[in-house]
């Protein structure tokens, strides 16, 4: 007879939660244990606000011309990022961190253009030198971080730990990027839902999934609304302005990382999304800055039937 | 001649600038399961300093830190966004005494604010005792202002404010008893629905009244006290409950004290809740709500009729050099059933939780 079990804790600042299924409560328990220690974990070599961290230790060395060679976990996401950076026409970046310095979405004031420039020549990561082995970021006040996909690269890792302790079915869920270990106890699959980007509180869609991922790109994490205009925190690296064409995109992919990768890809494509996200023969769905919704793929995310859902 | 034990909240008789500043830290860990599913959550840990400031005030403050705040959603299983960062949740509060020879006067700050909820509340109270000290009276004032909704949606920015009065009188009844009256009066208007829940309309004001009654009885044989309280409830929602809870504080040797408590809890239903039966069609509905919908109604569990029950057990030590330390454990299990003097809510899902607390405290 399987049990359920679900666990939230805290990590990367965002809530989160494991609902795991199996026929043992304490092996689960461990399990759930050992897979948060890896979150914690990836979270720790990752975090750009940890001077331990390797995304510091890289970060630390911008301009000194000194190279730094990495390990085999960090290369794999390098190059990810590299291959993000291409897919995107150079619009996803993970050098575009430093526009922070001009964008502070706590406050509610847009920088000027002279403020964004400045930074400009900071941004880029085809001046990186990466090799496979050892990368030199070639500028002082460069900057890496792995916030665009970190969060699903933990998502990925986590339920790989979950699997390979031997849990039969669950699901991992790290601040709204979902990845599926396997089914519930009974055999179905798990309803999930879609944040309604503009109502806090409602869904614009659901999708049931046994197996993959499902993660979600929005405008609507850290924004600053100025003149009846969103600028959302989602910036073009090539403009350092957001994009605003897409309320929120989201994405079922067999990894989390290659949905939220994907979702965030086509956010910044505007109005390229749709045929990019046909190309890759994933199901979305997508939220127009008007509100207006659209799917695609085999098997996408529906709007839920009788009108949004109060979560 | 009234010992730690003894002591009761608003009682002036404990009308004394604490001699000592103490610091207190406590971590409170919790889990609750329902029919299908058992959720473990880890929670955050809390902060508290009491100290005097010269002999006749003192000051005392506390923090609760990271606490994990959010509901699981009900419908869904999980539901995808794009990440929030996590408000840490905050709360403070910190209260500023000055002690009279026979009275006290205190004023009072809290506030707490998550990422869709902020409250903020001032505080009043004076305590007042005879000549022989035998008996007091306590009153107080209290303010507090929610704000409800999130910065995402700049239309919902509902608003709730609350005055609160109460009062009471503590006796000294023989030398090892204390018998203890208050009344506490509410009345708040605003917002009461939940966001987070589609057909959920509370009426737009809600009028408290509670009565508590207290006896503390201390067995010196035994080397005990016994600590006894009955609570009634009722407000304008049609809510009406009694709380009935006692606690044996057994001492064991000069360092060690060992506590067993029970509290036993019953509450009547709103008048406006439904019970929540969901369908293949998805959402539920309450009979009526298509032909005619009523103007009030909320399916929270906690607006239901039902009964519980709390056992808890709390071990205290006190170590040299003014440390102490606490490890409390409590098991909490509610039920429709368990409804004293009428219908419990059917359609409401047994909940058991525990609880575990432990805290650590420093007195210099």
């Amino acid at each position: 007879m399987a049990i359920t079990i679900g666990v939230e804790f805290t990590a990367m600042a965002c809530p989160c939660a494991l609902r795991l299924v199996g026929a043992d409560e304490a092996a689960l328990r461990d399990a759930a244990r050992r897979a948060i220690a890896e979150v914690r974990r990836i979270e720790a070599r990752y975090s750009r606000y940890r001077d331990d961290s390797i995304v510091s230790a890289i970060n630390a060395r911008a301009g000194s011309g000194e190279p730094l060679a990495v390990d085999g976990e960090t290369a794999a996401l390098l190059d990810f990022a590299a291959s993000l950076h291409r897919a995107s026409g150079g619009a996803f970046d993970i050098t575009s961190g430093v526009l922070r310095r001009a964008w502070d979405f706590n406050g509610q004031r847009l920088p000027t253009p002279g403020e964004v420039d400045a930074l400009l020549p900071l941004v880029g990561w085809q001046q990186v030198a990466w090799d496979g082995t050892h990368i030199t970021l070639p500028r002082a006040g460069m900057q890496i971080d792995f916030g665009g996909f970190g969060k699903e690269y933990a998502a990925d890792r986590c339920a790989g730990v979950l699997a390979a302790a031997g849990v039969d079915g669950g699901f991992v869920e790290l601040g709204g990027d979902i990845c599926i270990i396997g089914p519930a106890a009974d055999g179905s699959p798990w309803q999930l839902g879609i944040r309604h980007p503009r109502r806090p509180g409602a869904t614009v869609g659901e999708v049931a999934l046994r197996q993959g991922a499902l993660a979600t790109s929005g405008d609507y994490e850290r924004f600053i609304e100025h003149g009846g205009r969103r600028y959302s925190h989602l910036l073009d690296a090539r403009s350092g302005w957001p994009v605003g064409q897409w309320q929120s995109v989201s994405v079922v992919a067999p990894t989390c990382a290659a949905a939220g990768a994907v979702a965030t890809l086509a956010m910044l494509l505007g109005a390229e999304a749709e045929p990019f996200l046909a190309a890759q023969g994933l199901s979305y769905l997508a939220v127009d800055i008007r509100g207006g919704v659209r799917h695609g793929g085999s098997k996408p995310p529906t709007p839920p039937a009788g009108g949004s859902h109060a979560i | 001649m009234v010992c730690a034990a003894l002591a009761l909240p608003g009682a002036a008789a404990a009308a004394e600038a604490p001699a000592e500043t103490e610091v207190a830290f406590k971590w409170l860990g919790y889990q609750d399961w329902q029919p299908g599913l058992k959720r473990v959550r880890a929670e955050s840990p809390s902060l508290r300093v009491a100290a005097p400031v010269g002999e006749r005030w003192s000051v005392v403050a506390g923090a609760t830190l990271d606490s994990v705040s959010g509901a699981s959603p009900r419908y869904h299983s999980a539901v995808s966004g794009a990440s929030r960062m996590q408000d840490r949740r905050h709360a403070a509060d910190v209260k500023i005494t000055r002690y009279g020879d026979r009275s006290s006067w205190s004023v009072g700050a809290a506030g707490s604010s998550e990422h869709d909820f902020e409250s903020r509340a001032v505080s009043l109270e004076g305590s007042w005792s005879s000549e022989d000290n035998n008996r007091s009276w306590h009153a107080g004032l209290g303010l507090t202002r929610d704000r409800i909704g999130s910065s995402d949606d700049l239309d919902l920015a509902a608003r709730r404010r609350t005055t609160e009065l109460n009062a009471g009188v503590t006796q000294a009844w023989t030398a090892v008893d204390l018998l203890q009256a208050s009344l506490t009066l509410a009345d708040g208007r605003g917002h009461y629905s939940d966001p987070y829940k589609r057909l959920d309309q509370r009426p737009e004001a809600r009028r408290q009244r509670s009565l508590m009654l207290r006896w503390n009885h201390h067995a010196e044989a035994w080397q005990a006290t016994l600590r006894s309280s009955y609570r009634h409830y009722r407000d304008s929602f049609g809510i009406r409950s009694h709380t009935l809870a006692a606690e044996w504080v057994q001492s064991l040797g000069r360092r060690v004290q060992l506590t067993p408590s029970v509290r036993a809890y019953s509450q009547s239903a709103a008048w406006f809740y439904y019970d929540p039966v969901y369908s293949f069609a998805g959402a539920p509905y309450p009979p009526g709500y298509l032909t005619d919908p009523p103007r009030h109604l909320s399916p929270d569990a906690r607006l239901a009729a039902f009964g519980a029950l709390t056992l808890g057990l709390k071990l205290a030590l006190r170590l040299p050099e003014g440390w102490s330390t606490d490890f409390k454990i409590e098991h909490y299990e509610q039920r429709g059933s368990w409804r004293v003097g009428g219908q419990g809510s059917p359609g409401l899902a047994p909940l058991r939780a525990r609880f575990l607390q432990f805290g650590l405290a420093r007195r210099f």
